[in-house]
C-alpha cells in the first residue's frame, strides 16, 4: 500500500496542494494571551501578521500532542498503510519529539517513520511535497527516505531577517547569537545547518549589500547552472522580498520557481519582513520529480 | 654654580624641574597643532607623559644616577600618551641604557644618554620623519657630544645643548613642509625644548627655570612665536601622519607586492653561553637584511621575536645560534591574502591559527589573567563544527578580546554592539597612556587581544603597550572611529587572528572619514582658506571644507565623500550637532543620493558636531 504523508503546520504547504497530494497535517498552536489558534488552519498567515501587529506582546507557540500524531498515524496504520511523517528541525520545536512519541506508542503495530527534516518552512514542506508524490507513484518507504534525503542536502537555503529581534526572544537565535544588538544596521544571511540550527553565512551593511552577497553566494555555489528557486515569504509589505527575488530572477537562469507564504508560527520566530530561498540547481531533477 | 657631576638626587630634582618647566608651558605647545582643530594636544601628553615619569622618582627616590634613570625610564613607558609622549619615553629609555650601573652623571655620560636615547627613538620608529622632536632631539645630542670634549660643567653643557635643540626647531619648518605652510614649527620640538630648558634652568641655578612665558622657547621669524606639532601629533589627520607610525599592512593590498611574505613568530629559549653574547642589536640587523616589521623583547632568557621575511630559514638558522626555539608559528601572508580574494567559503578554515593558544604567555612563565586556570581549551573553535564560535565558560579562556579607545558614550556603545570588550574612555582631546591600554588589555582573560586606537595619536602607544603586554596584541591602526566600527564588522570571532587582522586592515581601506569640528584659528590648509571659529569638513587626512553655516559645511564635506552614491552612510552626532541641521542633512542625503542607504545615531564624541562613515564596496 501507498505511504501515508504526515508533517506540521510549519511546513508552509498551501492548502490546495496539500489537499491534491493528501498530504496530512498536524497543526501547532499559536497563542495571543489567552487566545489559541491552530497554525494554519484557523490563524491564517495574513490575518496572522494583522493581528502581530496589534499585539502588545509577542505570541507564544507549542508543539502538537503526541496524541495529535498518534490519531492520524493510528488511522493509517489500521489501514495498512506505512507513514512517514517529516518535521520542523527538532532545534526549534518539540514536535518531532511529540511525533516519535506516538510511534513509539504504535511499536509493533505498523510502520512509521518519523523524520527530523533539519529545515523549516517550505524547506521541509517541499521534502513532504516530493515524498507524496512519490508515494503516489508507489515509490518505497526507503525510496522516499531516501530521496528526500537527498533533496534535503541538494537544497541550499538562504534567509533574511528584518530584524534578530524575533529569534532572540524566542530562543531561536542559535548561532546567530553573536550578531544580536549590534546597533548599526546589519543585516545576517542565515542558513539551517545540518544540525537545524541557525547559523549566520555571512553579514552585510544594509539590505542592499545583503542582497548583493546572496548573489554572489548563489553564484560561488551554482555558476551559471539553472535553478529551481522557492521563496517563502511573510505577508503584509513584501516590497523587500519581491526587489531581492526580481534581482535573482534577472541574474539567474530559474527554470522552475515557487512561491509561500510563511505562516504563524514560523513567523512569530523569525518575525514580519523574513523573507527565505530554498534554492537547487535544476539539473538535479530527477523524472521523478514533477510539478 | 659650576656642577660637573649629579647624583641620583641631583638629577631627579633637575629631571622634575624640566617637567614642571614643560607642564608651564603645555598648553602653547598644544596651540603649536598643525591643524586647526581643537584637539591639539601635543603639549598636554608630552607634559602629562613627563609627570608620570617624575612622580615614579617621587615615589622611589634613588641615589645612583643608574637606578634613578631607570625609574624614570618605567615610569614614562607606562605613561606615555600621544606619540610625542612614546617618543619622549623612548629618548629617556636609551639615556637608561646609557647611564645604567652608574652611581654618578658627569658630562661625558649625559651625552652619551642622549644619543643612545636617541638611536633607541629612531628605532621605535619604522619611518622616521626629519622636522620632528626627532630631529631636534639628535642635533642637540650630537651637539652634546661634541661640546662634552670642551666643557665638564653640566650646567654650561646643558643650556648649550638646549640653545642647539631651540635652533634646530626654529628650523623645522625648512624640513617639513606642512609647518611651513602653516607657518609653525613642530610641537613635539617645541615640547623637548621646554624641557631641556627647564634642565638648563635648574643645573645652573639650582632652582627651577624662570617664568619665560613664550619667550622661553624656540622663536621662528614670521610664525608668531607658533611652532608646530610633530607630524600628526595631536590630530588624527596631520598629513604625513603616517609616516612615524608603524607602515600600515594597507599597503600590502596586491598581493604580489608583498615583499617579506613569511610572518614568523617564535621565541628563543637562550642557552646559558648565548645568554652573555646575545645582542639585540646585531640579530635585529642580522634580521633586517631579508626582513621587515621586526619586534624584539628580550626578557632575559627568552627573547620573542617577531618578524616578516623572504627567507625563514635563514631566520631560524641565525635564531638558532642562540638557544633553542619554541613555539615557532610561520605563515605565507600571499596566501592569506589570496585566500581572502576568494569566497568565503572555499577558504580553508582556521589552517593559520592552531597557534595562539596561551602561546606567548607560556614561554614567558606568566599566568593566565584573573587567576583563570590556562587549561588547553577543551573546545577550542579548531575542534568545533565549522562555523561555530566557542562559548565561553567559567572554565575556558576565549580566543580573542578586543580593546578600542572612543570618545562620546554612543560610539562605546556601537563599539560594543559589534563585540568590543574594552572601551577606553578618550582620543579626542585626552589619549590615554600605554599604562591605561595595557591595563584593558590585562583585563581580558583572552588569549589574544586586538587593541583600535581609533586616533593616529594613540597608534604609538598601542604599540608600545601591544610590546609589553603578556600575550599577543595585534593593533588595528585605525584612525577614526569610523574606521573602528568598520574593522570590527569584519571581526570574526571564529577565525584566525591573522585572517582576522587582514579583513580588518581591509574593511579600513574601503571607509571614508568625515568629520566636522570648529576652526581654532585663521589659516589656509589643503587649498582652503578657513578663518577661526568656521566650521571646517575634514575627509580623512584633507580638509575639504570650510563654511559659517554648519549644515553648509557638512554638505560640502559629503558631497566630497560620498562617490559613488549608492555608499552606506552613518551619522554619528557629537556634541555641538543640531537636531535641526540632522534632520536636514538628512532630507538632503535622501534626496540628493536615492541609492544611498543612511542610519544615523547618537555618538556623543566631544569638540565634533558630526563625523560621518562612507562605506562602500
Amino acid at each position: 500500500m501507498n505511504a501515508a504523508i504526515v508533517t506540521d503546520s510549519t511546513a508552509d504547504i498551501p492548502r490546495d496542494v496539500r489537499e491534491r497530494l493528501g498530504i496530512d497535517m498536524i497543526p501547532l498552536k499559536v497563542h495571543f494571551g489567552e487566545q489559541s489558534y491552530l497554525d494554519n488552519v484557523d490563524l491564517q498567515p495574513a490575518q496572522f501578521y494583522e493581528k502581530l501587529k496589534a499585539s502588545s506582546e509577542l505570541p507564544k507557540t507549542s508543539q502538537p500532542s503526541p496524541a495529535d500524531f498518534y490519531e492520524v498515524f493510528s488511522r493509517h496504520v489500521q489501514a495498512g498503510r506505512p507513514v512517514i511523517s517529516i518535521h520542523l528541525s527538532s532545534a526549534f520545536s518539540g514536535t518531532y519529539q511529540s511525533a516519535l512519541l506516538a510511534k513509539s506508542m504504535l511499536e509493533g503495530e505498523g510502520d512509521v517513520t518519523v523524520i527530523d527534516s533539519k529545515s523549516a518552512s517550505y524547506g521541509f514542506g517541499m521534502l513532504a511535497v516530493e515524498a507524496a508524490e512519490m508515494a503516489r507513484r508507489g515509490a518505497s518507504v526507503r525510496d522516499i527516505v531516501d530521496r528526500i534525503e537527498r533533496m534535503r542536502k541538494e537544497t541550499k537555503l538562504y534567509f533574511l531577517v528584518d530584524t534578530l529581534e524575533y529569534l532572540h526572544k524566542g530562543g531561536r537565535i542559535g548561532k546567530a547569537s553573536a550578531l544580536f544588538g549590534t546597533l548599526l544596521n546589519i543585516k545576517p544571511i542565515l542558513t539551517i545547518d545540518d544540525e537545524g540550527v541557525i547559523t549566520p553565512l555571512d553579514k552585510a551593511r544594509g539590505q542592499k549589500r545583503a542582497f548583493a552577497r546572496i548573489a554572489e553566494m548563489l553564484e560561488a555555489e551554482f555558476g551559471a547552472n539553472p535553478l529551481q528557486l522557492t521563496a517563502v515569504v511573510t505577508p503584509g509589505d513584501t516590497a523587500m522580498a519581491d526587489e531581492l527575488i526580481g534581482m535573482l530572477q534577472q541574474r539567474f537562469d530559474i527554470r522552475r520557481f515557487f512561491r509561500s507564504e510563511i505562516g504563524p508560527v514560523i513567523g512569530t520566530h523569525a518575525g514580519p519582513g523574513t523573507v527565505g530561498l530554498f534554492v537547487r540547481s535544476a539539473s538535479l531533477d530527477g523524472q521523478e520529480t514533477r510539478a | 654654580m659650576t656642577r660637573r657631576s649629579l647624583n641620583g638626587a641631583d638629577w631627579s630634582a633637575m629631571v622634575l624641574a624640566g617637567s614642571d618647566h614643560l607642564a608651564r608651558h603645555a598648553e602653547q605647545v598644544n596651540e603649536l597643532n598643525v591643524f586647526p582643530v581643537p584637539d591639539g594636544d601635543t603639549g598636554t601628553n608630552m607634559s602629562m607623559t613627563m609627570k608620570a615619569g617624575a612622580e615614579e622618582l617621587r615615589r622611589k627616590p634613588q641615589s645612583e644616577i643608574g637606578r634613578a634613570a631607570e625609574v624614570l625610564s618605567k615610569g614614562l613607558l607606562m605613561g606615555a600618551r600621544g606619540n610625542s609622549g612614546v617618543i619622549l619615553s623612548q629618548l629617556f629609555r636609551g639615556f637608561a641604557q646609557a647611564v645604567a650601573g652608574q652611581r654618578e652623571l658627569t658630562v661625558p655620560l649625559f651625552a652619551a644618554g642622549l644619543q643612545q636615547g636617541v638611536d633607541t627613538a629612531y628605532k621605535s620608529v619604522v619611518k622616521p620623519v626629519e622636522g620632528t622632536i626627532l630631529t631636534v632631539a639628535r642635533e642637540a645630542a650630537r651637539h652634546g657630544a661634541a661640546l662634552a670634549r670642551r666643557t665638564a660643567d653640566i650646567g654650561e653643557w646643558m643650556q648649550q645643548v638646549r640653545d642647539k635643540a631651540a635652533e634646530t626647531l626654529a628650523r623645522t619648518p625648512d624640513m617639513l613642509p606642512v609647518l611651513k605652510q602653516v607657518g609653525v614649527v613642530d610641537s613635539g620640538g617645541q615640547g623637548l625644548v621646554y624641557l631641556y630648558e627647564g634642565f638648563a634652568a635648574y643645573l645652573r641655578s639650582g632652582a627651577s627655570a624662570p617664568e619665560s612665558g613664550r619667550e622661553g622657547g624656540a622663536h621662528v621669524s614670521g610664525a608668531g612665536g607658533r611652532s608646530a606639532d610633530f607630524r600628526a601629533a595631536s590630530g588624527a589627520f596631520a598629513p604625513g601622519s603616517s609616516a612615524a607610525v608603524r607602515q600600515s599592512a594597507q599597503s600590502k593590498i596586491d598581493t604580489e607586492s608583498i615583499r617579506f611574505p613569511y610572518d614568523m613568530e617564535f621565541f628563543i629559549r637562550k642557552t646559558a653561553s648565548a645568554s652573555s653574547r646575545f645582542s639585540e642589536a646585531a640579530f635585529r640587523k642580522e634580521l633586517e637584511k631579508d626582513g621587515d616589521s621586526i619586534i624584539l623583547i628580550d626578557d632575559g632568557d627568552i627573547v620573542k621575536v617577531h618578524v616578516h621575511s623572504r627567507r625563514p630559514g635563514d631566520v631560524l638558522n641565525a635564531a638558532l645560534a642562540y638557544g633553542e626555539l619554541t613555539n615557532l608559528h610561520i605563515l605565507n601572508m600571499r596566501d592569506q591574502h589570496r585566500d581572502l580574494l576568494r569566497p568565503a567559503d572555499e577558504r580553508p578554515r582556521a589552517e593559520t591559527e592552531q597557534e595562539r593558544p596561551g602561546a606567548w604567555g607560556e614561554a614567558l612563565g606568566v599566568e593566565a589573567a584573573s587567576g583563570v586556570p590556562a587549561v588547553e581549551d577543551p573546545f577550542g573553535a579548531d575542534r568545533l563544527p565549522p562555523g561555530q564560535a566557542p562559548h565561553p565558560n567559567a572554565y575556558e579562556i576565549a580566543a580573542f578580546g578586543v580593546v578600542a579607545v572612543s570618545a562620546g558614550e554612543g560610539n562605546g556603545n556601537l563599539l560594543r554592539s559589534l563585540g568590543v570588550d574594552v572601551v577606553i574612555n578618550g582620543g579626542q582631546s585626552m589619549n590615554p597612556s600605554t599604562e591605561d591600554l595595557l591595563e584593558a588589555i590585562r583585563s581580558l582573560s583572552v588569549e589574544h587581544v586586538f587593541v583600535l586606537p581609533n586616533n593616529a595619536n594613540i597608534l604609538m602607544a598601542a604599540e608600545q603597550a601591544a610590546g609589553l603586554a603578556d600575550r599577543p596584541v595585534t593593533v588595528i591602526p585605525t584612525r577614526s572611529v569610523p574606521q573602528g566600527l568598520a574593522a570590527m564588522f569584519a571581526f570574526r570571532e571564529e577565525d584566525s587572528a591573522s585572517l582576522n587582522k587582514e579583513r580588518m586592515l581591509q574593511a579600513i581601506d574601503r571607509v571614508a572619514t568625515g568629520q566636522i569640528t570648529r576652526a581654532v584659528r585663521d589659516t589656509r590648509m589643503d587649498g582652503v582658506d578657513i578663518r577661526s571659529g568656521q566650521y571646517i569638513g575634514i575627509k580623512d587626512k584633507t580638509i575639504v571644507a570650510a563654511a559659517d553655516d554648519l549644515g553648509e559645511a557638512c554638505r560640502k564635506l559629503l558631497a566630497d565623500l560620498i562617490a559613488s552614491g549608492d555608499e552606506v552612510v552613518t551619522i554619528l552626532t557629537g556634541e555641538g550637532a543640531e537636531e535641526s541641521v540632522t534632520e536636514e542633512l538628512l532630507a538632503w542625503l535622501e534626496d540628493r543620493y536615492p541609492e544611498a542607504e543612511i542610519e544615523r545615531h547618537e555618538g556623543g564624541q566631544p569638540l565634533y558636531p558630526y563625523w560621518f562613515m562612507i562605506e562602500s564596496d
